[in-house]
């Protein structure tokens, strides 16, 4: 294998990771200014993505492909390699490259006078990396690994800052129930690892369809507990209920601009890898379903997991919404909504067929945009002046009509409004889950009712901040903006890199929301090829 | 090597996992959840070890050099956490977890 063989499928991640080699570099020869770090962060991840975006096979991108067609889903003959490249895992890199570059897009305005911005940028890339290599993961132990490289730069960018002694609590936190969370994910591998003899998660599932694998079927209760593990494990990450509590306190204390990497970026990593991990003993289920000699202790498997995925999911949505009614502040209801978010995207996995996990897929490209916009605009106008309270909001779509025009849209597409993304991406989801049939239905029926339920927190902000009346003075002296009635500074007063980062979410939002097309066909077809792959 | 008592080895593996559960959710001292922590990482990877030992052959290779692989990433990832408690120190005089109470639950 020649280098240039080897390089060319890793082309993004190699852009990314020389992205960040400059930017210590830079570090080390003192030119440390946000502006020109935070460009080649922008630069990079967009660069990353446009060879994600030609590898997925669209047209005009075609000279810029990395990967030849054929080794796109491929077949395996002859041994199971530690990565591959599933039409799906080039999906989620997009979606993962789209998060860090409109995190540091929007990051360019970040105070000039504020120091380590290569620390920043440098963290961003690298947790950026791992994500990437989450999405081509094919061995457990390649894939719990990749999620170390993201995890430890995320628990150092959450306390990057060093003189705030909340963020720096937030990355204390964090680590401590990271570190618990991978301990218990390795040890469920190394179970699983007893049971078949290898960790190859293709070969796991080839292990299931075919029953050729030694131990499997000798201590069904070692997988039991391994998947159980994993499951417990990978739930920390992603931020499922009962295992979200430490979220909160992290998406509070953390910078605003790296609490929306957190949201929009390294907990759909945990989620995708739920797909890989729970796919195998899903997708075994459902072809054993359609009639083939298995005995009852290996089928078992696959429901129970079902059954606890889908509990999960449930209990997710619920606790997610009903605290977030309860919230007074800005950021901890905004974290609370994410969570139940999580809950929807459970139930694409939970019932595992092509359209449910297309909804999931969409479900999640639309909370990167709706949610991790939110954080990024959040953070902008704490730079007016306006406390961390909702009530603090108040006024705020009069007074500074584009800002509040544009979280009202992001509100409106988290409670799925029609034409908006949040809608279609809900619609395909819950379509799904209600086509499985089963308890799935009852799925798709709390679905529903919690999305209704949502609705509440999100009109309670819409109303704050279109129809009441701002305290006199809401600004205290020395902000950026002076007078009583402070004028429209440009671009929208934000800055113009979170302007664009802003600008170009609400256009996605409503784009998609009307014109789904343009993304449903590509993650539909992903998700078809990745339930077929292997198999 | 199959006569390996598989039972024993794993419940030794979960009592290691258990002790370091256990300190995980009772230390107070940033160091102590710190040692907690790699105990139960070591009860993950002398899983693997033995599992490796159980399978024999190639597919034993493979779980040996897993272990290796999470020794040093254990490493990593204690040197994560001694910069962030060196910075809480720093910050607060202190490194012990309870009196950060910022950030309400």
């Amino acid at each position: 294998m020649d280098l240039t063989s080897f390089a060319g499928p890793f082309l993004p991640e190699i852009v990314l990771l020389a992205g960040v080699l400059l930017v210590y570099l830079l570090d080390v020869l003192k030119l440390r200014s946000n502006e020109l770090v935070g460009s080649i962060a922008v630069a990079a991840t967009g660069f990353a993505l446009l060879f994600v975006v030609a590898d997925l096979g669209f047209t005009p991108f075609a000279l810029l492909r990395t990967l030849p067609a054929s080794s796109v889903d491929p077949t395996f003959s002859g041994g199971y390699p530690l990565y591959a490249f599933t039409s799906l895992g080039l999906v989620f890199q997009a979606i993962f490259l789209l998060a860090t570059c409109l995190v540091s897009l929007a990051s360019l305005s970040r105070p000039r006078e504020e120091r380590g911005a290569p620390i920043f940028y440098g963290l961003l890339l690298l947790a950026t990396l791992g994500m990437l290599l989450v999405a081509v993961a094919a061995d457990l132990i390649f894939l719990l690994l990749a999620i170390e490289v993201t995890s430890l730069a995320t628990y150092l960018l959450v306390g990057y800052t060093r003189r705030d002694s909340r963020s720096l609590e937030a990355a204390m936190k964090m680590y401590i129930i990271g570190a618990l969370s991978t301990t218990l994910s390795f040890f469920g591998a190394s179970l699983l690892y007893g049971a078949y003899g290898t960790t190859n998660l293709y070969a796991i599932r080839a292990i299931g369809i075919l029953n050729t694998g030694a131990g499997a079927g000798s201590y069904p209760v070692l997988v039991l507990l391994g998947y159980g593990f994993l499951i417990v494990g990978l739930a920390f990450k992603a931020t499922l209920v009962p295992f979200h509590a430490w979220a909160v306190d992290v998406y509070d204390g953390a910078p605003t601009d790296v609490t929306a990497f957190l949201a929009g970026g390294s907990k759909k990593m945990g989620l995708f890898a739920f797909f890989l991990v729970l796919l195998a003993p899903i997708l075994f289920v459902r072809t054993v379903a359609s009639g083939s000699p298995f005995t009852t202790t290996q089928v078992a498997l696959g429901p129970v997991l079902q059954i606890t995925l889908a509990v999960l999911a449930v209990l997710t949505m619920t606790v997610g919404n009903v605290l977030a009614l309860l919230q007074k502040e800005m950021k901890r209801m905004l974290a609370y909504s994410s969570i139940s978010q999580a809950g929807y995207m459970l139930i694409g996995i939970t019932v595992g067929t092509a359209p449910a996990l297309a909804g999931a897929t969409l479900q999640i490209f639309a909370h990167v945009f709706m949610k991790g916009g939110a954080f990024l605009l959040v953070a902008g106008v704490s730079a007016w002046g306006i406390g961390p309270l909702i009530d603090d909001w108040k006024g705020l779509g009069t007074r500074r009509p584009l800002a509040g025009v544009a979280f009202a849209l992001m509100l409106l597409s988290m409670a799925g409004v029609p034409l908006t993304v949040g809608f279609v991406s809900k619609f395909v989801l819950f379509s799904a889950a209600v086509q499985a049939q089963g308890y799935f239905v009852w799925l798709a029926i709390a679905g529903l009712l919690n999305s209704a339920l949502s609705v509440f927190y999100y009109a309670r902000v819409l109303r704050v901040m279109f129809f009441e009346q701002a305290a006199p003075n809401p600004l205290p002296a020395g902000t950026v903006v002076g007078g009583s009635e402070p004028p429209i500074l440009p671009a929208g007063g934000f800055g113009y890199g979170r302007a664009a980062a802003i600008g170009l979410v609400v256009i996605v939002i409503v784009a998609v929301g009307v014109y789904p097309q343009m993304v449903l066909g590509a993650v539909q077809s992903a998700a078809q090829h990745f339930v077929n792959f292997g198999a | 090597m199959t006569d390996l008592p598989i039972v024993g080895f794993v419940g030794l593996s979960a009592a290691l996992l258990a002790v370091g559960l256990f300190g995980i959710l009772t230390r107070r001292n940033f160091i102590l959840l710190l040692i907690a922590i790699e105990i139960a990482m070591n009860a993950a990877i002398l899983n693997f070890v033995y599992f490796a030992a159980y399978a024999g052959g190639t597919p034993g290779l493979t779980g040996q050099s897993i272990a290796v692989v999470l020794v040093g990433f254990g490493a990593t990832e204690v040197a994560v956490g001694l910069a962030i408690v060196l910075a809480l120190n720093r910050l607060k005089g202190t490194i012990n977890v309870a009196r950060a109470t910022e950030l309400k639950l």
